[in-house]
């Protein structure tokens, strides 16, 4: 069995989403009633592949929501209180979505493995972090083409490029896609001269100085909410790769020629009838979903059950290999750029993609 | 990652640091504390012997249930003993005066479901995760006795979930008034000593939230579903 821990984008969302679902109480609660909230598994779902093998899942929300996020202990709380509870329910692989995998990640959660009876078996969970990088590689491969771009002479700028999506993009694209030159971006000067020698290639800028030459920016930093891109100084065309958690890339760069795309979105080949998708910021909530979810599905329907994205810096081509072919495979598509020139899609359930 | 700042994460470190147990203001907010873990302790020992008279094809292992809560109850006189405090003993009973009263009615009416909701899930999964949040922040002699003790309390809960899930199909209603009665009360319980636990070190919010997930577990495990759950715990959280 799969599952995927995620949450709500906002505290009003949330509180909306549990009236939906009938925890009407829930909804009425303030911010501390949901600080004290314990995760729910809101949702049992099968997902059959496009191979015909059918699986079991499970999605629990962690009711984490972003408003949180100064609280410390709780939101450290509610991440390792939503991991008992998928633990506990025997879920084989489960993802870490959204904030869950950050929080984990930046506080450092790997040294808290007892919460309450439970020892966390770490072997239960992914990041998902390999899928979401493959995706957002294969977007960028696929869609710069769209655009008139030419991978083979384009600039691609990495904005956090060595976090641990941010250095598997790197990799790829350099060893795989063969950019002309990769612009590197992050806060941390150290990190940033290790990978650029592990890359043997690279240039390290600052995120200005990178902007005005770059063809297309992969996205895999949080948006600081003062940061602000001035459209004149863009490339045009350029292409935006928003892979970073919470999606609001659009709302900061817009202009003629700049075409902003959801970073690490998959989409299903056929429905998946979820409710608590219903309300996720997606288009087209029965097929999308984030890539790292995606992951722990694909782990379920290949029977690898092992925490296969985990830790920092531990993404290799050959697992990004063996990850994408399984999505490929089990009938899973990166969300591709919806152009004025691409042709009407007959079926209003069939958006223009591509095809990874 | 931007959105993460660091003075929380050292704040929060802060606040995970051991107290020093040899402080005046320490000793005060313990005779208070230890005296609510004595009194429960005591308190369920009664209860557990009461709950035999209701059931007394099971009077046995209930007996031997309420022989180990007078085993704990022993433990925690030593820990007060150890930081030379004396356990507020008349604020405890009057602590769990209104939860006394409510399993003292329902045990002359013989009510079953609402004495075993009462002591067996409400009280055992609050201690349970009352624990385990004072086992990091106690001194070390109470860490000990602490950690035995919490091994035990499992095996209580199971017993109340045992029963109830067994019997659920006939005492389901009963089980949602005892929890709309009582549950509240445990609010208030915790509300009333946020302000000593706080010196000893151990935080409101964790202690109502672990306490919820203990208690949704167990009332899971009696085989409600996670929306029955969710109705019956936010008649604490919310109003």
């Amino acid at each position: 069995m799969f599952g995927l821990i995620g949450h709500s984008t906002s505290f009003e969302e949330a509180r909306a989403k549990a009236r939906t679902l009938g925890f009407e109480e829930f909804a009425d609660g303030d911010l501390d009633v949901w600080c004290s909230a314990p995760p729910q598994l809101v949702e049992r779902l099968q997902v059959t592949s496009a191979t015909g093998k059918t699986i079991d899942g499970a999605y629990i929300d962690s009711c984490f929501v972003p408003e949180m996020l100064s609280r410390f202990k709780t939101a450290r709380r509610k991440v390792l209180s939503a991991m008992e509870l998928a633990q506990k329910n025997g879920i084989d692989i489960t993802a870490l979505g959204g904030f869950t995998s950050i929080i984990f990640e930046n506080f450092n959660l790997l040294k808290e493995q007892q919460i309450r009876s439970t020892t966390l078996d770490w072997e239960r969970f992914t990041t998902g972090n390999t899928h979401t990088a493959w995706v957002i590689c294969r977007q960028v491969e696929t869609n710069a083409p769209r655009l008139g771009i030419d991978l083979a002479q384009a600039r691609v700028a990495v904005v956090g490029a060595t976090g641990d999506i941010g250095s598997a993009v790197c990799r790829w694209l350099s060893q795989r896609t063969g950019v002309k030159e990769l612009l590197l971006v992050a806060r941390q000067p150290q990190p940033l001269l290790d990978l650029q020698q592990e890359l043997g290639g690279g240039r390290i800028l600052s995120l200005e100085e990178a902007l005005p030459e770059a063809d297309v920016v992969v996205w895999v930093a949080s948006l600081p909410q003062t940061l602000s891109i001035d459209a004149e100084n863009l490339k045009s065309p350029c292409l935006m790769i928003d892979g970073g958690y919470p999606k609001n890339l659009d709302s900061k760069a817009n202009g003629e020629g700049i075409h902003v795309l959801k970073g690490g979105i998959v989409e299903f080949f056929s429905d998946i009838t979820w409710q608590m998708m219903e309300m996720a910021e997606m288009d087209n909530p029965k097929r999308q979903m984030f890539a790292c979810f995606a992951e722990a599905i694909l782990l379920e329907f290949e029977g690898i059950h092992t925490n296969f994205s985990w830790g920092r810096n531990n993404i290799t081509l050959e697992k990004m290999d063996l990850i994408g072919a399984a999505s490929q495979r089990h009938g899973f598509h990166t969300l591709g750029l919806a152009l004025p020139a691409d042709p009407v899609p007959a079926d209003r359930t069939q958006p223009a993609l591509t095809s990874a | 990652m931007a959105t993460l700042a660091s003075p929380a994460v050292s704040e929060a470190f802060a606040a995970d640091q051991l107290p020093d147990f040899g402080t005046d203001s320490y000793k005060d907010a313990y005779s208070r504390i230890n005296a609510i873990v004595i009194e429960g302790e005591q308190e369920a020992h009664d209860n557990y012997i009461s709950i035999g008279t209701l059931l007394p094809d099971q009077a046995e292992e209930l007996a031997k249930l309420a022989r180990m809560e007078l085993k704990h109850m022993k433990g925690f006189t030593a820990c007060a003993n150890n930081l030379g405090v004396t356990a507020d003993m008349p604020f405890a009973k009057e602590f769990f005066a209104p939860l006394h009263g409510n399993f003292q009615k329902a045990l002359a009416e013989g009510k079953v479901t609402t004495c075993l909701l009462i002591q067996a899930i409400l009280i055992e999964a609050f201690a349970i995760s009352a624990y385990h949040i004072y086992i990091p922040v106690a001194d070390p002699f109470a860490r000990k006795i602490t950690e035995g003790v919490v091994k035990d309390e499992y095996t209580h809960l199971n017993y109340g979930q045992e029963w109830l899930k067994a019997n659920l199909d006939t005492c389901r209603e009963e089980l949602e008034q005892a929890n709309r009665d009582n549950l509240p009360l445990v609010r208030k319980m915790l509300e009333q000593v946020a302000g000593d636990a706080a010196v000893l070190h151990m935080d409101q919010e964790d202690l109502m939230a672990d306490f919820l997930t203990s208690y949704q577990e167990a009332l899971m495990e009696v085989g409600l579903t996670s929306r029955e759950i969710a109705k019956m715990a936010a008649a604490a959280l919310v109003g």
